[in-house]
């Protein structure tokens, strides 16, 4: 068994880094539930809700985000 | 009125445009560019030696693009203008490019009205709107065919690729990876919005402009939000926590810078690198990379309007007073 320990510690990395994406998983996943809830029982609000879930979602998102851009810095040697 | 049967050629136009892309994709396979997080040099040489005192300043392949985006907005603000012109003149009913941003200001105008009351709206407002249309315009560029993908071969330093020539000085780059005298791809063009030092720009005009608000709105007594010394002496206790608190406050401001530039860069960042890899990887197969193009639009759009919409909200912050807080401070005091 041979190799470069320094490439597998990159897609290590890069893999562990993508675990925040669960927590936006979660979040995103919170955040829809909260504003469908919101809109089954009163429909007036649908725009106002959607406008805001879909910032609460970018909020959440952005997090996975910054996940993706260390794991690309990993695996493509930027840093 | 006489019914007419419509021809929609422009449809048919769409799809020949697909079906040229699907076999361009075929004929010239995508190639996985080299992936840099600052932008490229067009020229090796600085444009200007020492810019302002603070350093050399290159010209990057992100300037040619930040100059289309701001002659897009120009030439847009001018056909607005005058549509609107013509229309002030004739009936008052804007028709064409008119109609379309005036529907457009009016939604922006009503969401500000919605968060900010109807007092600060005319102050949040253009700054809510330059920020969303700006970023609005730098994101979607981006997309557009071309770009990141027609440039200058430059010989590379380590691992290159082969080219073809395809005669005219012009040629095209292969996927097959050689150890020396392969080339590297600078891309003449790059969306604006995947440099950091755009969004960072944008993120300290935005935070800036939270504070100018805030001191326009409250007047001097803004600053007590940082340094809260109001219930110092009343409630000793209490009033530490909340010189604590507003301290905590001055650091969320500059987190704030932190989160809005990283969160746009690295958006568009991934979206481009998201694109090249699927691309790189299908090779002839281009219809997955469109889908994930077609992505891109919806989260170019997103993120130009959370960009907005998160500057007008800390604005409409920084409006409010801080007393509703110390009220509850007070309240929460007594109980104890």
């Amino acid at each position: 068994m041979e190799g470069n320990i320094v490439e597998a510690a990159r897609f290590i990395g890069a893999g562990l880094a993508m675990i925040a994406a669960a927590g936006a998983g979660v979040g995103i996943g919170l955040s829809v539930q909260g504003a469908l809830t919101g809109m089954a029982r009163n429909p007036d609000t649908y725009g106002n809700l959607l406008t805001n879930m879909i910032l609460g979602i970018a909020f959440s998102e952005a997090i996975a985000i910054y996940a993706l851009v260390i794991a690309f810095l990993m695996l493509f040697k930027v840093v | 009125m006489k019914t007419q049967k419509r021809r929609p050629w422009r449809r048919w136009v769409v799809l020949v445009l697909m079906i040229v892309g699907f076999i361009l994709g075929g004929i010239f396979v995508p190639v996985q560019p080299e992936i840099t997080v600052a932008a490229e040099k067009l020229i090796e040489e600085p444009i200007v030696g020492n810019f302002l005192g603070l350093g050399p300043l290159y010209l990057v392949n992100t300037l040619p693009t930040l100059a289309v985006t701001i002659v897009l907005l120009v030439v847009l603000a001018f056909f607005t203008n005058r549509s609107l012109k013509k229309s002030a003149k004739t009936d008052l009913v804007p028709q064409g490019i008119g109609n379309l941003m005036e529907a457009f200001m009016e939604l922006l105008y009503g969401l500000t009205e919605g968060s900010a009351g109807a007092k600060w709206a005319p102050l949040i407002f253009p700054w809510f709107a330059t920020i969303m249309v700006y970023v609005l315009f730098a994101n979607l560029l981006k997309i557009i065919p071309g770009f990141e993908s027609i440039g200058f071969l430059l010989p590379a330093q380590g691992e290159g690729r082969t080219i073809a020539e395809l005669g005219a000085g012009w040629a095209n780059i292969l996927p097959a990876k050689v150890a020396t005298g392969g080339y590297v791809l600078v891309p003449f063009l790059r969306g604006v919005s995947v440099d950091l030092n755009f969004t960072f720009s944008l993120a300290l005009i935005a935070v800036i402009w939270i504070q100018v608000v805030g001191f326009q709105a409250q007047g001097f007594g803004y600053i007590s939000k940082f340094f809260n010394v109001r219930t110092m002496f009343k409630t000793p206790f209490f009033g530490a926590m909340d010189f604590l608190v507003g301290l905590l406050e001055l650091i969320s401001e500059f987190s704030k810078i932190l989160s809005f530039a990283f969160r746009l860069f690295g958006n568009m960042f991934a979206g481009v690198v998201l694109v090249a890899i699927v691309a790189g990887l299908l090779g002839r197969i281009s219809i997955l990379p469109s889908m994930i193009m077609m992505f891109e639009l919806f989260v170019g759009i997103i993120q130009a309007f959370v960009f907005g919409m998160l500057t007008m909200v800390f604005m409409a912050q920084a409006t409010q007073g801080h007393g509703h807080e110390e009220e509850h401070a007070e309240v929460s005091a007594e109980a104890h």
